[in-house]
C-alpha cells in the first residue's frame, strides 16, 4: 500500500512529431494538471534517457516547472535507460510516501526522429557497459535480445513465427489506440519477411525510434487509483554474466516485490503493460511475472491468451512494439494506459472493466526494472 | 583466459566485490580460450562505430574450462553447439573462429 493516488494523465501522440523536445513535455504535462484539475504541485519529476546526448537539452525538470508556472518548487530528472519512466514514476511516489510531498507531477519524455538511426543506436547503446570486451565485440541493444532470442528458440518450441506473433498482436491493438505511432495494420507474412535488424529479430520485433511525452499527477489525497505497491531493482549489466540468459531476473524480482506489497498474485492482475522492447522481451517477461511458466510463454501467444479477448491481456497500448517508444515517456505511458482501462475509456478497453492493473518497465538488457501494480478502488 | 571465481561464481571479469561473501579476494586461474557456442546474433543495423564492418556475428560462447561465458566476434556464420577457439584479441574484442 502506498496510499498514493492517480489524479490526472496526459499523453501527446506518439510518432515523428515537428513539437521540440520541450513542447512535448509540456503538452503532456498541461494535460496531466488540466485532467487532475490543476492541484497545488509540490515537486516534479521527469524521465529522460537522451535529451544531452540527442537533443542538447538538459534541465527538464526546471523547464517544466518554471513554463508551466509551478513556483520554486523542487524538480528532477530521472535517468534509468528505458525505465528512466518508471522510476521518474517511482521517485515521485517515494517522495509522497516519506511525507514530503502531498501532490507530485511525473513526465517522461524523448525526442529522436530527427537524429540518424546510427547516431541513435550509439546514443542507445550508453545503455550497456560501454568499457567492457561485449561492447568491442560489437554487440548492440538489440543484439543481445537477438542472442537471447536464437537461445530461446534452441531450448523450446517457439520460433521466428512466435515472435511475429508478438508483433501482429501489439500492432492490432495500435490500429485501435489514436495515440499510437502505428496505426496501419500489419500482416503476419509482413512481419516475418521484414528486414533484418539483428538475427532472429526483424524491423517489426524491434521498438521504433518514436517522438513523444507522458504525464501523470499523483497525490496523498484520495482518487478512484490507488498505486498498491511500487519496486525496482537492478539487474546484470553484462550479457557474458547472465547466470541464465533465458531469465532477466530484474524483472522477475521486482515482479516478485510488488506481488508481495500488493498482497496479491500474478492470477490477480486483470491488464498488463509490459515492456516490449522487443517481441522475445515479451515473452520473456510474461514468464518472469509469474502469469506463464518459464519457457512457456510463447505458448500462450501460440493459444491467444494475451490479446485483448484473452485470460491475460497484454499491452492493450500496442506495447512498444507499436504505440512506440519514445524512451524516457514510456514508463509513464505505460500507466497512462492502465489508468485509462481502469477507468473504463481506454483504447481497448477490456469487456469487464478490470480492477488491477500492472505496469513493467526495464531499462538496459536487465539493468533496471520497475512494477507498479494500480487498484481500482 | 583469465577466469575470476568467488563462492562458486566464475567470471572472465573482476567485480570489486563478491555478490554474495562481499569479499574482494577473487581467485584467479588461467583456463583455455576454446569454448562452443552457446548463442549468437547477425547484427545488420549496427552503431556509427561498427557499420563498417555491419553485417557482424556476435557470439557468446561458453568456455570448456570454466563456468563462465565471452562475448565474441566471429566473421564466419556459426550455429548453437559449434566448437571455437580464440584467433586473435582486436581493439580490446575477442575474435574467435570456428574450429574446423
Amino acid at each position: 500500500m502506498t496510499n498514493v493516488y492517480v489524479h490526472g494523465i496526459g499523453m501527446t501522440k506518439f510518432g515523428t512529431l515537428t513539437s521540440s523536445l520541450k513542447e512535448l513535455l509540456l503538452e503532456a504535462s498541461a494535460e496531466a494538471l488540466i485532467d487532475a484539475g490543476r492541484p497545488k504541485i509540490d515537486a516534479v519529476f521527469v524521465g529522460n534517457f537522451m535529451g544531452g546526448s540527442i537533443a542538447n537539452q538538459e534541465i527538464l525538470g526546471a523547464i517544466v516547472a518554471n513554463e508551466l508556472g509551478l513556483g520554486y518548487i523542487p524538480s528532477t530528472k530521472v535517468e534509468g535507460a528505458c525505465a528512466s519512466g518508471g522510476i521518474a514514476f517511482r521517485q515521485g511516489l517515494l517522495g509522497i510516501m516519506s511525507g514530503e510531498y502531498e501532490t507530485v507531477l511525473v513526465a517522461g519524455v524523448e525526442k529522436m526522429k530527427h537524429a540518424t538511426t546510427p547516431d541513435v543506436t550509439q546514443a542507445i547503446n550508453a545503455a550497456m557497459d560501454t568499457t567492457t570486451n561485449e561492447k568491442y565485440a560489437g554487440l548492440t541493444f538489440p543484439g543481445f535480445f537477438g542472442v537471447l532470442a536464437n537461445r530461446y528458440f534452441h531450448e523450446t518450441g517457439a520460433t521466428k513465427e512466435h515472435l511475429a506473433r508478438v508483433a501482429l498482436k501489439n500492432r492490432q491493438n495500435a490500429v485501435n489506440n489514436p495515440l499510437a505511432q502505428f496505426v496501419k495494420p500489419a500482416s503476419l507474412e509482413e512481419i516475418m519477411g521484414a528486414r533484418m535488424i539483428t538475427d532472429p529479430l526483424g524491423l517489426f520485433d524491434c521498438s521504433p525510434m518514436t517522438d513523444g511525452a507522458s504525464a501523470i499527477v499523483i497525490s496523498r489525497k484520495k482518487s478512484p487509483i490507488h498505486v498498491k505497491a511500487s519496486s525496482q531493482v537492478s539487474g546484470p549489466t553484462k550479457m557474458q554474466d547472465a547466470a541464465n540468459l533465458l531469465s532477466l531476473p530484474a524483472i522477475g524480482e521486482s515482479g516478485r516485490l510488488a506481488y508481495e506489497k500488493a498482497g496479491v498474485g500474478p492470477e490477480d492482475i486483470d491488464v498488463v503493460e509490459i515492456h516490449d522492447c522487443f517481441s522475445m522481451t515479451e515473452i520473456i517477461a510474461t514468464e518472469e511475472l509469474g502469469f506463464f511458466n518459464p519457457l512457456e510463454g510463447w505458448k500462450a501467444i501460440e493459444e491467444g491468451r494475451t490479446q485483448v479477448t484473452g485470460d491475460k491481456p497484454v499491452n492493450t497500448s500496442g506495447g512498444l512494439l507499436s504505440r512506440g517508444h519514445p524512451i524516457g515517456a514510456t514508463g509513464i505511458a505505460q500507466i497512462y494506459q492502465l489508468v485509462r482501462q481502469l477507468r473504463g475509456n481506454a483504447a481497448n478497453q477490456l469487456e469487464k472493466t478490470p480492477r488491477l492493473a500492472l505496469a513493467q518497465n526495464l531499462g538496459g538488457t536487465g539493468s533496471y526494472s520497475t512494477v507498479h501494480i494500480l487498484e481500482r478502488v | 583466459m583469465k577466469i575470476y571465481s568467488c563462492c562458486g561464481k566464475e567470471s572472465i571479469t573482476k567485480k570489486y566485490f563478491c555478490s554474495e561473501c562481499g569479499k574482494s579476494e577473487f581467485e584467479e586461474k588461467e583456463v583455455s580460450d576454446s569454448g562452443t557456442v552457446y548463442s549468437f546474433t547477425k547484427i545488420h543495423i549496427a552503431p556509427a562505430e561498427f557499420a563498417d564492418i555491419a553485417p557482424y556475428n556476435v557470439v557468446l560462447v561458453d568456455l570448456d574450462e570454466a563456468d563462465a561465458k565471452v562475448t565474441t566476434r566471429i566473421e564466419e556464420d556459426v550455429k548453437i553447439g559449434d566448437k571455437v577457439n580464440l584467433d586473435r584479441i582486436e581493439n580490446d574484442a575477442y575474435i574467435y573462429k570456428r574450429v574446423s
